[in-house]
């Protein structure tokens, strides 16, 4: 009996590691946008694609939520970057993935809050069932996927350097990616990490 | 007079040392040559976390009891990745948890810091990497745990030659 819990239990454990090894696989660079026609409900009440939001020059996507810490840190440049990609043919979409805490700060309401709040210029989309998220392979918030005219992915990871101070940053990691997009030239950094909440999938 | 003053001195530098042991600022090369001194001689494992990150506080108490459970037999590294203004924050919530041992504070670019300890990690907290006795990385995730995982992970590594 106990040798059957020890096998049910290794079982388990095996089952949980492939699980959390399956969502780690992000999108790569040069990957298609995933999910293209999956439509999303935006806090005006829009349903949108990510077909329909992307410009003639490529799509950024953002992984974000209301809850984390490193996104109210960071969403004062979201702004800046969405003014800067929109006005180059860009389009620019927010997603809240966060499906297990809905009830706990991440219901459309609180979504419909934020957005007012941060005056945000961009649509800011409830991802159901994270499913956008699995398909980009997002683990955390934020997270920024940007994407060519072909809708191939050209940079994926941190806003910036800097999250504690925007006068600061170093390397402006986003903003110089959308900067090269639009001039036609080589992203000098295409992958880069940052600490961040993960998404609360459902269990 | 000057001898409660000398006495009281002493006292104040003796727990506020005792006090910043619990949480060292560290690079993340200096985090690795910490783990990398117990090579050969007892598996680590190292726990990224932050206070502002639930799951990361209800797991916490999990590696507690495990350290209780099997003292000597594994490292315990705990690395804060809070905010700069939140350390004091990040200081007492090892003191309330019965930290008594060094733990780390991240320092640098978050970047360079993730991709120096793993490859496995993309930045969500909280963060695990198991390592053996012979320093090789045995498992490593995101995001939090149970008990009975972290214990059956732990086990697999104690029990390796």
């Amino acid at each position: 009996m106990k040798k059957l819990k020890l096998t049910i239990l290794s079982v388990c454990t095996a089952l949980l590691f492939t699980a959390s090894a399956g969502l780690s696989d992000s999108l790569e660079i040069g990957d298609k946008a995933p999910l293209v026609n999956q439509r999303v409900e935006d806090t005006s009440g829009r349903t949108l694609t990510l077909s329909e939001v992307a410009g003639r020059n490529g799509l950024m996507v953002i992984f974000s939520c209301n809850t984390c810490p490193w996104v109210t840190k960071w969403e004062n440049r979201y702004n800046e970057l969405s003014a800067l990609a929109g006005s180059n043919g860009i389009g620019v979409i927010a997603l809240n993935p966060n499906e297990r805490i809905r009830n706990r700060g991440e219901s459309m309401v609180d979504m419909k809050k934020r957005a007012q709040k941060q005056s945000y210029n961009f649509p800011y989309a409830l991802d159901e069932d994270h499913k956008l998220a699995d398909a980009f392979g997002a683990t955390r918030t934020p997270e920024v996927f940007l994407f060519d005219s072909n809708l191939r992915l050209v940079y994926h990871g941190a806003i910036d350097d800097n999250a504690d101070n925007a006068s600061q940053v170093e390397s402006a990691y986003a903003k110089d990616a959308i900067n090269a997009l639009i001039a036609g030239s080589e992203i000098d950094t295409q992958e880069t990490r940052s600490l961040g909440c993960t998404i609360k999938r459902s269990e | 007079m000057k001898a409660i003053l000398l006495v009281a001195s002493l006292m104040v530098t003796f727990f506020s040392v005792q006090g910043d042991e619990i949480l060292v600022d560290a690079t993340a090369e200096e985090i690795l040559e910490k783990i990398a001194i117990h090579q050969g001689e007892k598996p680590v494992l190292a726990n990224f976390w932050a206070t502002w990150c639930a799951p990361c506080i209800e797991e916490f108490p999990h590696l507690m009891e495990l350290r209780e459970k099997y003292e000597g037999q594994f490292e315990l590294i705990f690395v804060s990745g809070d905010f700069r203004e939140a350390r004091e924050e990040a200081k007492e919530f090892l003191r309330e948890q019965g930290v008594d041992f060094e733990t780390y504070f991240k320092v640098g670019k978050d970047n360079e810091f993730i991709t120096t300890i793993s490859d496995e990690w993309t930045g969500a907290l909280p963060f695990t990497i198991v390592y053996n006795k012979a320093g090789d990385v045995s498992a490593a995730w995101e995001g939090k745990a149970e008990y009975e995982t972290f214990e059956s992970q732990l086990l697999k590594v104690i029990s390796e030659d």
